[in-house]
């Protein structure tokens, strides 16, 4: 589902995010990206979704060659397989849980009928099924990463990906996410989560990556945090 | 459908978002734009009145009453003999009348007021170097008579020869300066107009910058995020050209209408003379909007 192959990021003043990284993951796998701030836990992600280039390297995802894609629709195509949630949440705070969720869809041209569909089905899929017409502002910090995460899936995409989703949540909601993230990866979404919650990746007991100044660092299925 | 919908709903709201911004860009648009088409208007208004003193002919040569074919027949063959005369036609007394009714068609009192009989006949002659136009003068043995200021010619049948170059010079720099001055500040104009345009568009995009940032993520195509923005800029301009036209019209109604009645002798610009240029000024601004597209969205959004 996703290769990263010898891939290196340098940025322009001379800084080494990823140095030589060769990484496979497979479809329907649960993967941590673990390692200090600066180890190149982001800059991966960056690249999956192909808002930087790589220095070197090639990364495929869901089989195509990211470095051929097009910008006008071989990009956007990407990317309506690769789910993305944020520590931040990003949502819309003018719109409505229902607004925020189904302006994924809409932005991508989908009929109005499937968003009619869609949007509740995967709104109670996340357990806020009765909060449509909420604004961000009256929810809760989880509440909120569940739309977020809502909004990263009503589109069934391939591949999920997680920038620190549990930075801003206290422990016991972060359990709840991670519930929330095992679950869509149980019906096949592959699930790339970046984060340094020690807990966290200790008690889910999935694939665990460890990066450290760009460099994978250990590879361990079924791993702890270090 | 509901893609029309979603350009028409992120269009309006970007429009309500910039009010102050979007009035600026709409009022320097109307006003460029309604120069630009005043500049067409002047432009127009000095063709007519060229149209009017030469009949599309470099040379006219008046005939005396009565006119005799033999006469014609002769002239003709001597001002086809001249080496600046490219042709030569003869237009009688009821075809110079026609002519003249056509010209003031839309003052009727200046038709009413003329005598039919008094406008000659004449032979129209094009030239084929304009800068000779004194040879057929010279041929027709017409000389200003100093004393009288009036013009005798020795030619049988030659009333007068006007050729209309020296009058025409004068008209021509008036109007062309006065033309191409308002171009000038029109073309200003409509910089600044594209200045400000895809100044409100950046404006809307960095209101908007979380949006277009999430529009991004989930797989937006750059279309798709950038047409709103480009609808915005075209509404902008296209509300100042209906503005700018709407103001060329009363120009024509309060401004030269008013002249219909003091210059009698003067065609001016229809109705159907402004509707003319109505086109151009919606082209100039759908440029305006495109041209205000491309540089205020080029930095901004590169997927």
């Amino acid at each position: 589902m996703i290769s990263l192959q010898r891939v290196s990021k340098t940025y322009p003043k001379g800084v080494t995010a990823l140095d030589d990284v060769s990484i496979e993951i497979e479809k329907g796998e649960f993967v941590f990206l673990v390692g200090p701030s600066g180890s190149g836990k982001s800059t991966a992600l960056h690249l999956l979704l192909k808002e930087e280039e790589p220095t070197s390297g090639s990364i495929y995802v869901a089989g195509k060659n990211l470095a051929k894609l097009s910008s006008w629709s071989g990009v956007p195509k990407l990317r309506r397989n690769l789910g993305t949630v944020f520590q931040d949440f990003k949502l819309l705070q003018d719109k409505t849980v229902f607004e925020n969720v189904s302006f994924a869809l809409e932005v991508i041209g989908r009929q109005k009928h499937v968003i009619d569909q869609r949007v509740p089905e995967i709104l109670d899929y996340v357990g806020l099924g009765g909060r449509l017409n909420n604004y961000p502002d009256e929810l809760s910090g989880g509440e909120q990463q569940r739309v977020s995460i809502a909004r990263a899936c009503v589109n069934r995409p391939l591949v999920l990906l997680a920038d620190e989703p549990t930075g801003n949540l206290d422990p016991n909601t972060s359990v709840d996410i991670m519930r929330l993230l095992d679950k869509v990866n149980k019906i096949g979404t592959t699930v790339v989560m970046a984060t340094h919650d020690q807990a966290i990746v200790d008690a889910m007991r999935k694939r665990v990556i460890q990066l450290e100044l760009g460099k994978v660092v250990r590879d361990q299925s079924r791993g702890v945090y270090a | 459908m509901r893609r029309v919908e979603f350009y028409f709903r992120e269009t309006a709201a970007g429009l309500r978002r910039n009010g102050i911004v979007a009035f600026a860009a709409m009022s320097t648009a109307f006003i460029a734009l309604f120069l630009f088409g005043l500049a067409l208007v002047i432009g127009r208004q000095l063709d007519l009145v060229v149209d009017a003193y030469t009949g599309n002919v470099e040379v006219a040569v008046y005939l005396t009453d009565p006119v005799r074919a033999d006469n014609v027949a002769r002239l003709q063959t001597k001002l086809q003999a001249l080496p600046a005369v490219e042709s030569v036609t003869f237009e009688d007394k009821d075809a110079a009348y026609a002519r003249f009714v056509d010209l003031f068609r839309n003052q009727p009192s200046v038709v009413e007021n003329a005598d039919a009989d008094a406008i000659p006949a004449s032979l129209r002659v094009k030239l084929a170097d304009t800068t000779l136009y004194a040879q057929v003068t010279e041929a027709m043995g017409c000389i200003e008579d100093e004393a009288t200021g009036t013009i005798v010619c020795t030619e049988p049948g030659v009333r007068e020869v006007q050729d209309h170059r020296a009058l025409l010079d004068r008209l021509s720099v008036i109007t062309r300066v006065l033309s191409w001055s308002v171009l000038g500040v029109a073309l200003l104009m409509l910089g600044s107009a594209v200045a400000l345009v895809a100044n409100t568009l950046r404006m809307g995009m960095f209101a908007r910058r979380k949006e277009i940032g999430i529009m991004r993520l989930v797989g937006a195509t750059n279309w798709r995020i950038r047409v709103p923005f480009l609808i915005e800029g075209l509404v902008e301009a296209l509300i100042g050209a209906t503005f700018a036209i709407a103001a060329l019209f009363l120009v024509k109604v309060f401004a030269i209408d008013q002249l219909r009645g003091e210059v009698a002798f003067l065609p001016l610009i229809r109705n159907s003379d402004v509707l003319s240029i109505a086109p151009l000024i919606v082209i100039a601004a759908i440029l305006i909007a495109v041209t205000a597209g491309t540089f205020g969205m080029r930095r901004f959004l590169d997927v």
